[in-house]
């Protein structure tokens, strides 16, 4: 990137998001976004701005009304006679207002329950974000000219069917905050998968952090928001960690605690506080305590499990899901012992082909002394395709059972 | 912006004597929700229609055209209905859309005009 990149992207989520509030386009504000970028790398070589937020709203601004203006001609100049020429006035005085705050807006219109789930996740982080479609590809392991006609097809829908540039009624916000949120955590789900890879998009988990922060920052009173931004930031203090020096994954219980961040676990803790002083309980918030009380080992010295199992219990409740059933068994066996978990994981129907699960059948058989059971569980697991990280932990773990018999 | 509002049921449901019992309730809710939407402005046009086996089918294969009884696709739902709305935004359509009766697994899809 170049010597300003990191302030252009500073600047984007709020230059765009008043934009697509003022000209009610986003491949337009994104176009205008995308110029007054390439004229700034010329122009602040000379004169660096002493707001480069304000400059680059004003050079957008301009050339988006220019270009609209020009449009609105050529379009005309078909039917009727030419317009007088227009006078660049109106273009200045708006470009001379404090940038409106339209964030919140361009957020809830890139996450509209009307978009689909995964299409959500992309356009928010290409528009809000600025990621590239190459790189969000890679990211959502899609070839780009799939990436590129899923935004596309996106932004059509919301231009077609009249998805409105607004903050909802406050009778649809949870439903709406729900997809916003729903949206991130795809985001951030695949930003957590990429560095276990090979960190071919690093950076990436960034900008989801970043977004959540934003998020937070915008709506201040909802403590599932600031819950999600909590859990963001837990699981990215661990990021130092998540792989050994063959990189190979490990697993929070057998990180080196003193190479997580511990200013991303202060600011994690502080954003939870405040999401629990709303007392309002949620499933991020419940995810953001199981990851804060992974990451008090680094004050306690050990995991404590049965916090870890409890927590999962309440998740279990909100989302009954086989990934968190599958976890809750692993944080019982921890907890009560092998056997209680192995039971737990019984109950699971219709998972036996899901990686997770065979991985946790393996763990909790070796833990149980059943060795056999684990040579197989890791068998499977490893048959279902891990990543590379997952397979080199997996089949050391395999390597590691013990070869005697069981009993 | 003009949305139609397709509203798509599962006949077999008001089969029964529970399903007609059903009906009728449907059918005075739709009543109150399209006075109510008239009186707004807001409902252009609208409509119930006929079960399907009063439906008839002219397909076009190869530029040949043939008449074919029943409905187009034999699928469980089938289009029972129609709104024709004139609202600001998707939000205010799919708030619409909300309240559209229908028996249990029906579905009701919003689709806007094309604007000339």
């Amino acid at each position: 990137m170049s010597r300003f990149g990191a302030e252009i992207a500073a600047a984007r989520p709020r230059v765009v998001a008043a934009l697509a509030g003022r000209l009610r386009d986003l491949d337009l504000a994104e176009d205008a976004f995308a110029d007054a970028c390439a004229s700034a790398l010329v122009v602040w070589q000379n004169q660096p701005p002493r707001d480069p937020a304000a400059w680059l709203w004003r050079a957008a601004l301009r050339r988006a009304i220019d270009a609209k203006r020009r449009a609105t001609v050529r379009e005309r100049a078909r039917h009727d006679p030419p317009e007088p020429e227009p006078t660049p006035e109106e273009a200045l005085m708006a470009a001379d207002q404090p940038i409106p705050d339209e964030r919140l807006k361009l957020i809830f219109v890139c996450c509209h329950p009307a978009l689909a789930p995964d299409a959500r996740a992309a356009l928010t982080l290409k528009i809000v974000c600025g990621l590239s479609t190459a790189r969000l590809a890679r990211a959502f392991f899609v070839a780009e000219p799939a990436m590129l006609q899923r935004i596309t097809r996106a932004k059509a829908k919301i231009a077609g069917a009249g998805v409105p540039f607004e903050v909802p009624a406050r009778d649809a916000w949870p439903e709406r905050l729900d997809a916003v949120l729903t949206t991130l955590e795809i985001a951030y789900a695949q930003a957590y998968e990429d560095a276990a890879l090979a960190g071919e998009t690093a950076g990436f988990a960034d900008e989801v952090l970043r977004l959540s922060g934003l998020l937070a920052e915008l709506a201040p009173n909802e403590p599932e928001v600031l819950g999600l931004a909590a859990l963001a930031r837990f699981a990215e203090a661990r990021r130092p960690a998540r792989l050994d020096d063959t990189g190979a994954m490990v697993p929070p219980e057998r990180q080196d605690a003193g190479l997580w961040r511990q200013d991303m676990i202060v600011e994690g803790a502080r954003l939870l506080d405040r999401a629990a002083g709303l007392g309002r309980s949620g499933p991020r918030q419940i995810l953001a305590a199981i990851h804060a009380t992974h990451c008090a080992r680094a004050q306690d010295g050990a995991t404590d499990w049965s916090t870890i199992a409890a927590l999962y219990d309440a998740l279990s409740v909100v989302r009954p899901q086989a990934a968190v059933a599958v976890n809750r068994a692993v944080a019982i066996g921890e907890a009560r012992g092998a056997a209680a978990g192995l039971a737990e994981l019984a109950h699971i129907e219709g998972a036996s082909g899901w990686l997770p699960y065979q991985a946790a059948l393996a763990g909790l058989s070796v833990k149980a002394g059943r060795f056999d059971d684990a040579r197989n569980a890791y068998a499977a697991a490893l048959a279902l395709g891990p990543a590379a990280a997952e397979r080199l932990y997996l089949e050391r773990r395999r390597r590691d059972v013990p070869a005697q018999a069981e009993g | 912006m003009q949305y139609m509002i397709l509203v798509y049921e599962p006949e077999a449901a008001y089969a029964t004597p529970e399903g007609q019992a059903k009906l009728k309730d449907i059918v005075g809710r739709h009543m109150a929700l399209a006075a109510e939407l008239k009186a707004k402005g807001v409902q252009k046009d609208g409509g119930g229609l006929q079960g399907t086996e009063t439906a008839t089918t002219v397909a076009t294969v190869n530029g040949q055209q043939t008449i074919h009884d029943g409905p187009f696709a034999e699928t469980r739902e089938h289009l029972g209905g129609y709104y024709l709305i004139d609202v600001p935004n998707l939000d205010e359509a799919l708030a619409i859309a909300r309240r559209v009766p229908v028996i249990d697994g029906g579905k009701v899809e919003v689709r806007p005009l094309i604007v000339h």
